[in-house]
């Protein structure tokens, strides 16, 4: 028997439902982080398409104009990194005191972890909402009525990459015991998924040994799902992207419901 | 009035990473309508008792039951029956007051309208029905205590327990928190409290009966009263000045215990003992997640073994750096632990620094030690003169010497300082123990 003494209670929805709320609630009115979550994608945005509005990339032979390509990939990048910083608000709590009080709560630790991940995918799902109307708004994706089913069909397929990335930062915000470790998570684990994820370059344009690397890259498929929706055109069959996006998403939630049932409080 | 509330038999914690007995075999109840008081120094297993009550953990052996529900099989059911406040605060300080109550009531299941109702009752309660749509963040220290209180009470549990509530805390916000208890215990609420605390005025204050923790064990139980009575007669405080040659004291203490009417002689006094492990350590970053609790239990039973201490030093490097960085006085104690039989045991590195201060290398420290002695004895006025007699006939000075009634510090003290005594077979040997650790531990 372990020291842990854990609820097994069935979920109870109305507890998801206020954590959730907490997660949105909490992000909005702590301006410093909304105003830095904007601009840090704004700069992305701006900075990068316009440096990048020089290349050509065609995908299956079919030009790409390069904002565009740029834009689609930012918009999934945003997920990567609100869903890992997300993540990190339990460290707070977990350092604050606050994670005790949920803790000694009568309610199972999955609920706990439901209410904390739906909270932040939502959370997630605004932000790369907002990223995509910005792009739409300056004219990156051209003026077409078919943006409409687009940006539609663009939000499960988000609430679907974000899982996976949502239980990766809480994973590691259990297992992390302070904000010192933070550094070392961002150039080691976000900066790495960033950067060969094919968001800000075509696939066909680097060497093979990145390619390679890419593949590996979970999150390279989400944003080549992200192009599919946007942009009708990808690299990696929509199909594949679907297992990969899932079977991370699964593998995520997993391990950090795992590591967040056996986290200690004291 | 007698319903036991909280049922506790031969509860046993043995910590899984460590192998530390946390609490051995205790019993106790409460009963409805009471305060129930844990006391005892830092370590000594109240917070252990209380995680598994609240069934945070499982405990090793025994049975314990609140609201008639068992803690192991039924954590669910313990958890609607228990208000909880921790010994840090536990509030989400980027939310409302307000806010805090409202989910706290939600994660309990209690539907919309009872629960409006509910948060709006119980801010009144501790008189912040107009600060709940203030951030928490903005909250002192006391209106965070008194905001926790509320939060424990809203889903009416049969039982609240509150963990070291006035923990850092000014003197006039504690007590205001100290009439705030009282006020729901005895008001039309009468809750039921159990509270851990290492102020022994506290517990006096408070309590209907104390429960006197110590190395994992209970050693009394009863009624403030009583237990004061248990110590009839006078307690005797003397002050020394600075001594040069320790050797002297346990000398000294053997001789007044021959006094007739003298019933104990202890170091220093209770608060000194209850504030000798240090609250927080510096532990390093690497260190895995351990009950601090633990660690606490851990060292003061490591301290009081020189077999122990060696092993220690020989497995980790932050043991022998804890050695080597201690104060003068800690170091002299640890020194004075080990005889030169066993001194070849020891890694070479505090090895020498041992032989260094045995063979008297270091000088400077011996200015701050002021031993003070606290006589138990049947009749004040009649051993006094006794007692003065033979600390003249040696060579020590007394500074001060005080006489009063024997207060709970004295109760605790001496059974906290007799639990210790006890363990060692020689008396002498049991005495220098005593002095070492209060020592190590400040």
């Amino acid at each position: 028997m372990s020291d842990l003494n854990i609820v097994k209670s069935k979920m109870n929805y109305g507890a998801v439902w206020i954590l959730a709320k907490r997660e949105l609630i909490g992000f909005w009115r702590s301006k410093s982080r909304v105003i830095s979550s904007l601009a840090q994608g704004l700069l992305f945005l701006f900075i990068f398409g316009a440096g990048f509005s020089s290349l050509d990339i065609t995908i299956d032979g079919v030009p790409i104009d390069s904002r565009a390509f740029t834009a689609s990939g930012i918009a999934a990048i945003v997920i990567l990194f609100t869903g890992v910083f997300g993540g990190m608000g339990l460290m707070r709590d977990k350092m604050f005191g606050f994670m005790k009080e949920l803790i000694v709560a009568p309610v199972s630790r999955n609920t706990l972890m439901l209410g904390r991940t739906l909270g932040i995918a939502l959370q997630t799902l605004m932000q790369v909402m907002i990223m995509i109307i910005l792009s739409i708004i300056v004219g990156y994706f051209g003026y077409n009525l078919s943006l409409i089913w687009r940006v539609i069909l663009i939000l499960p397929v988000a609430l679907l990459a974000s899982i996976g990335i949502v239980g990766m930062g809480l994973t590691i915000s259990t297992r992390l015991r302070d904000f010192q470790s933070f550094g070392l998570i961002q150039t080691f684990i976000i900066m790495p998924m960033f950067w060969i994820s094919g968001a800000l370059f075509a696939f066909n344009s680097v060497p093979s040994f990145m390619q390679i690397a890419m593949l590996f890259n979970p999150f390279t498929y989400s944003v080549d799902l992200f192009r599919l929706v946007l942009l009708g055109v990808s690299y990696i069959p929509f199909w594949v992207d679907l297992i990969v996006m899932v079977g991370f998403g699964t593998l995520l939630i997993l391990i950090g419901a795992r590591s967040f049932n056996k986290m200690e409080v004291t | 009035m007698s319903e036991k509330v909280i049922d506790v038999r031969n509860l046993t914690k043995i910590y899984e990473d460590g192998d530390v007995l946390a609490v051995d075999n205790i019993s106790f109840d409460i009963k409805k309508g009471e305060i129930f008081a844990l006391l005892g120094p830092n370590g000594a297993g109240k917070t252990t008792t209380i995680n598994v009550l609240a069934t945070l953990l499982n405990g090793t052996g025994g049975e314990a039951s609140v609201n008639h529900y068992d803690v192991s099989k039924d954590p669910d059911k313990v958890r609607k029956s228990i208000g909880i406040v921790f010994q840090e605060p536990a509030l989400d300080t980027e939310m409302k007051g307000g806010e805090n109550l409202e989910l706290h009531a939600i994660l309990y299941g209690m539907p919309k309208k009872e629960r409006q109702a509910k948060i709006k009752e119980v801010l009144k309660l501790v008189d912040l029905e107009d600060k709940a749509d203030i951030y928490v963040k903005n909250y002192s220290g006391g209106m965070k205590r008194r905001l926790e209180i509320a939060r424990g009470l809203i889903h009416e549990p049969a039982v609240l327990f509150l963990d070291e509530p006035t923990l850092g805390l000014d003197p006039q916000t504690r007590r205001k928190i100290w009439d705030k208890i009282r006020e729901l215990n005895e008001g039309d609420l009468k809750i039921t409290i159990l509270i851990t605390t290492h102020y022994m005025e506290e517990a006096d204050f408070l309590a209907d009966r104390i429960c006197i923790m110590d190395h994992g064990k209970i050693i009394a139980l009863d009624t403030s009263e009583n237990l004061k009575k248990q110590l009839s007669g006078d307690v005797v405080d003397i002050h020394f000045e600075k001594i040069e040659n320790q050797i002297v004291l346990p000398q000294i203490i053997n001789q007044i215990r021959e006094i007739p009417g003298i019933k104990n002689v202890s170091f220093g006094d209770a608060k000194e003992q209850l504030d000798m492990m240090p609250m927080e350590m510096n532990l390093p970053k690497n260190m895995p997640h351990i009950d601090p609790a633990m660690i606490q239990a851990r060292i003061r039973d490591i301290m009081s073994n020189p077999k122990k201490l060696i092993d220690a030093w020989k497995k980790f490097p932050m043991a022998s750096q804890m050695f080597l960085n201690a104060p003068l006085e800690a170091k002299k104690r640890i020194a004075n632990m080990f005889e030169d039989t066993l001194l070849e045991e020891i890694p070479v590195e505090i090895k020498n620094e041992i032989i260094k201060i045995k063979k008297g290398e270091y000088k400077e420290g011996d200015q701050d030690f002021e031993p003070k002695l606290s006589i138990s004895c049947e009749n004040g006025g009649k051993e006094l003169p006794l007692i003065i007699q033979k600390i003249n006939e040696s060579n020590l000075k007394i500074k001060n010497v005080s006489m009063h009634q024997p207060t709970l510090e004295d109760v605790f003290l001496h059974y906290v300082g007799s639990a210790i005594r006890e363990e060692s077979s020689d008396r002498v040997k049991g005495i220098k123990n005593l002095i070492q650790m209060r020592q190590l531990r400040k």
